[in-house]
């Protein structure tokens, strides 16, 4: 799906009308589901996510030794659905799917090190992931939404984990002319993922430290460096956000 | 089944003490690779990878089939893995571990995603016949650093790989047998490597191709896959221990470092299977039917 | 006393003379792992390796090197602790197997109330108190008859390698096994070592670098199979290295 990207070079304007360096509206709420022991509800710009906690409690499989993550440790149990009208064609994705083990692979190994692990030998606490409209930066979203939920869960974590987008796009400034050259954009849409170059990054209490870097696309090196940038400045506003939210629902 | 032994306190401590002392256990550097092995067998398209003990064996075929509808003018090119029991007792066949999927996962995104293998070539006759490529991966012993060794000899079983050749009449397509033409080699548009960083010491210490006990004792864990041109192809860290956005960066300058000599040396082996088989073997043939 | 080796294979029959003759026409003769009697007098092996017969004891035997370790009687082992339950503590030999079991009290000196505290993964050098085939072997860190440890219980620091059983099996039998590496390393370097005959070396030589060089030298000795020589060039190069 090949996309006009030339009227940005023209009027420095995205396709949804906006700078390089601005996030799509995040609207989130938390304790959205009565019967989960966390829950949130988290929208960027189109993509929506669903996310309940339950426990630490004792896990299902509770077979010999099996109930709980490394010794004396809680396990984190991580679970990714699509729903079936979220993507623009309706499309089922099975249990088995590769992709979607992967990104339930990445929330739990990345909150593993977040969380308190050590306080609930023996239990499990697991994560439900419902994604029910996509439009890019899905695993950002669902890494946010996660956060959200675990704090609503009152599950005790070091810091925050929060995610955004960042990508490169060709360069717009004239006087470079070489392709070393490059501008980055922040939190992509579905149509800019297909498009360009990207990688979705985590960070911790929106500091300068990254925990998850996941990039899916072939780019020159030199590139990296400015996505890397953009994206922990995005983190750090993602984060204000965040707190945002919860704060409010202090109130 | 009963799980598999962790490895005990001592050992943990004394590969973390070591560290710190900058001795790995087997008195490699820190950013050194164990000794690579790359071999190939009889048949084109079959590399054997030994990297330290960890040994991966690549095998890729090729079958003509239909396409698929919605990409009419792209071949078809699969990679499947399979854990065997013979690697470690804790694998067991048909049922995928985490460590199975990541694995089939970065490949897929190293190798498939970043277009290394131009598909169209792949392609016969558009929207009837395409050359359908396999590659079938094998863990035959695992001591670590298995995402890398597979990378290297997925490539390596790509490069060394001839297709059959094609003749295309209108709507006939003639496939010719090894004996009837010489095969060709596949369209490979750029080699892709994985390197794997491991993190210790809260991301102070950061060491490149750790095997199994340092796998078990680290922090976290990047993978970095590049091609010799300078180009990431792909980054995964799924999480573990926090690491300076600079220390990431340093990490791919060492990755492009390593993917040029892994290249190199693909490349030499390649260059010394080619001549071993010059020696009496196809050219010899074919030289012998021009005579007649 | 071991006479000079003889290879034997699977199904081979032992000849007479091959086997132990005894002073005492009266005490019979005792067979050993991987030798198999079948009446009247035949006897043959069921597994491959060296014949070694002790005319005192009037036995016969087969030293062979097994892939995997199966705990027998008095052997010493170095264990790993994986979790405690109510009166033991259950602790693994070898990967991938069953544990074995370890009572709270098998220590020097244990008492309900000072029992030692081992962590999970903590490793323990004890001897195999009862293996049958029935029930989970038994190990213990004291000498049953006179309640002393005699040098068995908890290891700390070091490092363990792993070692083929042969190896182990030859560290363990002193002089006879022909390995003198540890000797040698001994007369310049200062290390403590423990065997485990499930096929494990633990050394701790106070620092990283003498354990490492004691260990991986041991390691090379078995797996170059190397001779009263080979093992001297071992000692003088890593000696020298230091």
């Amino acid at each position: 799906m090949p996309l006009d990207t030339s009227t940005y070079a023209l009027a420095l304007l995205r396709l949804d009308g906006r700078r390089w360096n601005e996030l799509r509206r995040i609207h989130a709420q938390i304790s959205t589901q009565a019967a989960a022991d966390g829950s949130s509800y988290l929208e960027m710009g189109n993509t929506q996510v669903i996310c309940t906690v339950t426990g630490p409690a004792e896990g299902r499989n509770t077979g010999a030794g099996r109930s709980g993550g490394k010794e004396g440790e809680a396990n984190l149990e991580v679970e990714i659905g699509f729903a079936g009208f979220s993507g623009v064609d309706r499309k089922r994705r099975g249990k088995g799917d590769k992709r979607t083990a992967e990104m339930a692979h990445t929330l739990s190994t990345a909150f593993s090190s977040l969380i308190l692990m050590h306080l609930y030998p023996h239990s499990t606490i697991s994560i439900h992931i419902n994604i029910l409209s996509q439009d890019g930066s899905i695993l950002a979203a669902c890494i946010n939404a996660a956060t959200l939920a675990l704090v609503d869960a009152g599950v005790p974590m070091t810091d925050y984990l929060v995610a955004c987008t960042a990508a490169s796009s060709p360069t717009t400034s004239t006087s470079a002319g070489s392709d070393d050259v490059s501008d980055p954009l922040l939190d992509l849409n579905a149509m800019e993922e297909q498009e360009l170059p990207f990688l979705t990054l985590a960070t911790v209490g929106g500091g300068e430290k990254i925990t998850v870097l996941v990039m899916e696309t072939r780019v020159r090196v030199e590139r990296i460096e400015g996505m890397l940038a953009v994206g922990i400045e995005g983190c750090k506003r993602v984060k204000d956000i965040l707190d945002g939210v919860v704060r409010g629902f202090g109130v | 089944m009963p799980r598999a032994a962790e490895i005990s306190v001592n050992e943990r401590e004394f590969i973390l003490q070591g560290l710190k002392e900058n001795i790995r256990l087997d008195g490699r550097p820190f950013d050194a690779f164990r000794s690579l092995e790359l071999n190939f067998g009889d048949e084109h398209g079959v590399a054997d990878v030994q990297l330290g003990k960890t040994r991966v064996i690549a095998r890729v075929s090729a079958e003509v089939t239909a396409p698929f509808v919605d990409r009419k003018f792209d071949g078809i090119f699969n990679i499947s893995t399979e854990f065997s029991p013979m690697a470690s007792p804790a694998f067991e066949i048909g049922r995928p571990t985490e460590a199975e999927n990541i694995l089939s996962r970065i490949l897929e995104k190293a190798i498939r995603r970043s277009g290394a293998l131009d598909t169209e070539s792949l392609c016969i006759i558009a929207g009837l016949k395409c050359f359908s490529l396999r590659a079938d991966l094998h863990v035959l012993d695992h001591d670590g650093g298995l995402i890398d060794a597979s990378c290297i000899a997925v490539i390596a079983a790509l490069q060394h790989f001839r297709r059959p050749d094609v003749a295309v009449e209108g709507e006939n397509a003639t496939i010719f047998s090894i004996r009837e033409r010489e095969p060709i080699p596949l369209s490979i548009l750029h080699h892709p490597i994985c390197v794997t960083f491991s993190y210790y010491n809260a991301g102070g210490i950061m060491l490149v191709d750790a095997n199994l006990a340092e796998e078990q004792v680290r922090e976290g864990e990047v993978v970095i896959t590049m091609n010799r041109h300078g180009e990431v192809c792909q980054i995964a860290k799924y999480g573990g221990v926090s690491v300076d956005a600079l220390a990431l960066l340093n990490c791919t300058s060492v990755a492009l470092e390593k993917v040029k000599d892994i290249t190199k040396f693909i490349q030499r082996r390649l260059e010394e299977d080619a001549k071993k088989r010059d020696v009496g073997g196809l050219i010899a043939e074919l030289s012998a039917e021009n005579a007649r | 006393m071991t006479s000079a080796q003889t290879i034997v294979l699977p199904g081979d029959t032992i000849a007479p003379n091959a086997l132990p003759t005894s002073a005492n026409p009266n005490k019979p003769l005792t067979l050993g792992p991987g030798l198999r009697h079948i009446p009247p007098q035949t006897i043959t092996t069921t597994i491959a390796g060296a014949l070694s017969t002790d005319s005192k004891k009037n036995a016969a035997w087969i030293e062979y090197n097994s892939g995997r370790y199966t705990p027998s009687t008095s052997d010493l082992v170095i264990a790993t602790v994986t979790n405690s339950v109510s009166e033991a503590y259950s602790c693994t030999l070898t990967p991938y197997t069953p544990t074995v079991t370890l009572p709270h009290l098998a220590f020097e000196s244990a008492t309900r109330k000072t029992r030692p505290q081992l962590a999970n993964h903590a490793l323990v050098y004890a001897r195999v108190v009862s293996a049958s085939r029935d029930t989970a072997p038994e190990i213990t860190c004291i000498d049953p008859s006179t309640g002393k440890s005699e040098g068995l219980g908890p290891l700390k620091g070091g490092m363990v390698f792993p070692i083929s059983m042969g190896m182990a099996r030859r560290l363990l039998s002193g002089r006879k096994g022909g390995v003198n590496v540890l000797e040698g390393l001994s007369e310049r370097l200062a290390f403590e070592v423990a065997v485990g005959r499930n096929g494990m070396l633990w050394v701790d030589g106070g620092n990283v670098r003498t354990t490492l060089a004691v260990g991986r030298a041991v390691q090379e000795v078995d797996t170059e199979a190397l001779g009263d020589k080979g093992q001297s060039k071992v000692v003088d190069r890593v000696l020298r290295g230091l």
